[in-house]
């Protein structure tokens, strides 16, 4: 029963890591709490319900739904956010009020154009589960935690090996001067919203995936589940926040799974920041902005 | 640059803004006050409310506001009431209860209402009973579950039977038709699973059957595989009861079958709609629930209301369109007997017997106004809910009083 907890504690880690890193991404380099990334987590789940539902085609579905939403996280930012970050002196509080805008405006056109009734991918995977000895694997676990691995492998990748994710750490690690050096500080940001947004579509699909059901409310959880756990993973660090996602994950599992039903299992993660916060304030990983 | 972005942002503001209060605004009535109706063939305006735009809830807003609307077209294709058509005039409470506090006031200060629908959940509709409770103008709640609401006062009526009467029903089949001797419960964590979880535990109990378990799951929460995996291993129930909404008990069904934990599963009015059979497809077969409307019952009533749902909205209708659909024929009725004066229509509903609603005979109110009528056990069949069985026994159907 504990392996089969933990392999449940990993796979639901993994959505939330996932769903966590392109709001840690885009605070890594813009210092905004992007809560819009939860708007493009259901504008994912809707796109590549649509386009699974048109060609059947899951793969596709992936792809063409994390570049379509990663795409439209660039003209956010080139729309919204930048105009807004280029005035002098504004204060943090604006591009967040404009963030909660953009993810109530997702909910609402998500409802407005597919309808408030859930939606359902029913994707086919042959099997309805694998047994090994005791242990019980869901085939979309599996799909859930090597996709999220060769997500990671590739930001970690582009980040460290490619002259554009030298160019992100550069302006993560102060823009000012990156772009005093020459840095292309524009492709930067917009490789964190290509990136963060289109991981935001992948963990939206997954989840579609995992519960069978998208609906316009897909997105309210994430929105806050997901701050504390870029907090906990310390602002800004990818590393961080994939422990956080699986630290959390497991916690929750483990709370349900052996009826320590003292707190709420969703307050686990609020719970974590609170003492974190208390004992190490600057998260789990203190180095921020290295990966 | 300015520019643009004050455009951008103000569309935004305004596009959240107009997405939130959307629904249809009604046209201000005519005479402020103080009016005799004295033509008979001005239209009778009935007040609704239910959860359009809340991400949430708006699935089931829709289904409500959908019945609404049908049933005012059909009792205006039949002539109206008395030969005065029926208008109906519709709010978004947006499952907030401060909109629902405004729309109770405008309902009965402006909008010149005979009577309201509450098409809306248990929150929206205790903070609006008051406020019409008081202005002494006749409430018919739909499926809020909460007791607050009929205790209101005596102006305030629930079209089905309360969550206390549906979970000892449950109880009752679980134990006595289906033999079950160890049950666990998984319950969402509302007015709604407590409401039905509890009750059920209490008449199991009393019944001779032990719970097993209780797990309470937040409504935000869609994980349940933890749960089911200590069910399966450790707790072992020979059956499970779900007290939750349409997509946690489809989880609930789903990750039973996936995990191999083949018991039967019990659940209520909450998985009661075609979104339930959507998400949980194949592994669904052969649950059980319990609701208010039975879709093999041959009665015309019924079988109308279900052609021309699916003919209207090309949507399968559920329990809480069928539900709204009949808190607008109790009113209909009342008006047909009395007129509108809203003491007598409360007399007529209060003193109403076997009138035969699409969610059953309603056999009679109690003098706390909720309904005494059989609860329906449905079963999941070739993907269908279908008649299973049918709890009529009046020491479980009738509420307390």
């Amino acid at each position: 029963m504990l392996l089969q907890q933990i392999l449940n504690g990993i796979m639901i880690g993994s959505v939330y890591a996932l769903t966590a890193m392109g709001a840690t991404l885009i605070y890594g380099i813009l210092r905004i709490l992007d809560i819009a990334n939860a708007g493009a987590y259901v504008a994912g789940a809707y796109f590549g319900w649509y386009i699974y539902l048109k060609t059947e085609n899951l793969v596709l579905a992936f792809v063409l739904s994390m570049i379509i939403t990663g795409l439209i996280g660039v003209l956010i930012h080139r729309f919204i956010y930048a105009p807004i970050l280029s005035k002098p002196r504004i204060l943090p509080i604006v591009p967040l009020v404009a963030s909660v805008g953009l993810f109530t405006l997702t909910g609402d056109l998500a409802r407005l154009i597919a309808g408030p009734g859930t939606k359902a991918y029913n994707v086919d995977f042959g099997v309805d589960v694998i047994n090994i000895g005791k242990l019980t694997i869901v085939p979309a676990w599996i799909l859930i935690i090597v996709l999220t691995a060769l997500l990671f492998t590739v930001l970690w990748l582009v980040l460290n090996k490619t002259k554009l994710g030298l160019a992100w750490r550069a302006t993560a690690e102060d823009a000012d001067i990156a772009k005093a050096v020459g840095i292309n500080t524009n492709s930067a940001m917009a490789l964190s919203y290509i990136l963060g947004y289109g991981f935001a579509a992948a963990a939206g699909i997954m989840v579609g995936i995992l519960y069978n059901s998208i609906t316009p409310a897909l997105g309210e959880v994430p929105s806050y589940k997901m701050l504390s756990i870029i907090v906990l993973g310390g602002l800004g660090s990818p590393v961080g926040t994939v422990i956080a996602g699986l630290f959390i994950g497991l916690v929750e599992t483990m709370l349900s799974a052996y009826n320590l039903t003292f707190i709420p299992k969703d307050s686990v993660a609020f719970v974590a920041l609170i003492l974190v916060l208390l004992i190490k304030p600057s998260g789990l990983i203190s180095k921020t902005n290295k990966i | 640059m300015k520019k643009l972005l004050a455009l951008l942002l103000s569309f935004v503001m305004i596009f959240t803004f107009t997405a939130c209060s959307s629904g249809n605004a009604p046209a201000e009535p005519n005479e402020p006050g103080g009016k005799e109706q004295p033509a008979s063939t001005e239209p009778i305006k009935i007040g609704f409310f239910a959860p359009i735009t809340s991400p949430a809830a708006s699935a089931d807003g829709l289904s409500a506001e959908n019945s609404a609307k049908l049933a005012v077209k059909l009792i205006n294709e039949a002539g109206g009431i008395n030969g005065r058509k029926v208008e109906l005039v519709s709010y978004d409470d947006g499952l907030d209860t401060t909109q629902a506090v405004s729309i109770a006031e405008k309902l009965t200060t402006k909008d010149g209402v005979v009577a309201v629908v509450s098409g809306s959940y248990s929150g929206p509709t205790r903070v609006a009973a008051p406020i019409i409770q008081n202005a002494g103008m006749v409430m018919v709640s739909a499926y809020a579950i909460h007791p607050d609401v009929v205790n209101a006062g005596d102006f305030i009526f629930s079209q089905s039977f309360p969550g206390k009467v549906q979970g000892r029903a449950g109880a009752e089949f679980a134990v006595k038709t289906l033999g079950a001797k160890r049950i666990a419960i998984i319950a969402v964590d509302l007015d709604f699973g407590t409401e039905l979880g509890d009750s059920f535990k209490a008449h199991a109990e009393a019944n001779g059957a032990e719970i097993v378990s209780y797990d309470k799951v937040a409504i935000s929460d869609n994980e349940f595989t933890p749960i089911i995996t200590k069910l399966k291993e450790k707790v072992k129930p020979d059956l499970i009861y779900t007290a939750n909404y349409y997509a946690h008990a489809a989880e609930v069904v789903k990750q039973c079958r996936l995990q191999g934990l083949d018991v039967p599963i019990l659940g209520t009015e909450g998985a009661d709609s075609w979104q339930f059979l959507l998400t949980a497809g194949d592994h669904a077969e052969g649950v059980y629930i319990t609701t208010n409307m039975n879709r093999d019952d041959k009665n015309e009533t019924v079988q109308q209301y279900i052609k021309r749902y699916r003919e209207e909205y090309n949507l399968e209708p559920d329990m809480v369109g069928a539900s709204t659909f009949d808190a607008f024929q109790v009113l209909f009725e009342a008006i047909r007997r009395v007129g509108t004066d809203p003491v007598a229509m409360r007399d007529a509903i209060a003193s109403m017997t076997d009138f035969y609603t699409v969610t059953g005979n309603l056999i009679r109110y109690t003098n706390r106004g909720e309904a005494v009528k059989p609860v329906q056990i449905q079963r999941v069949e070739n993907g269908q809910f279908h008649y299973f069985g049918e709890i009529t026994d009046l020491n479980i159907i009738t509420p307390d009083e």
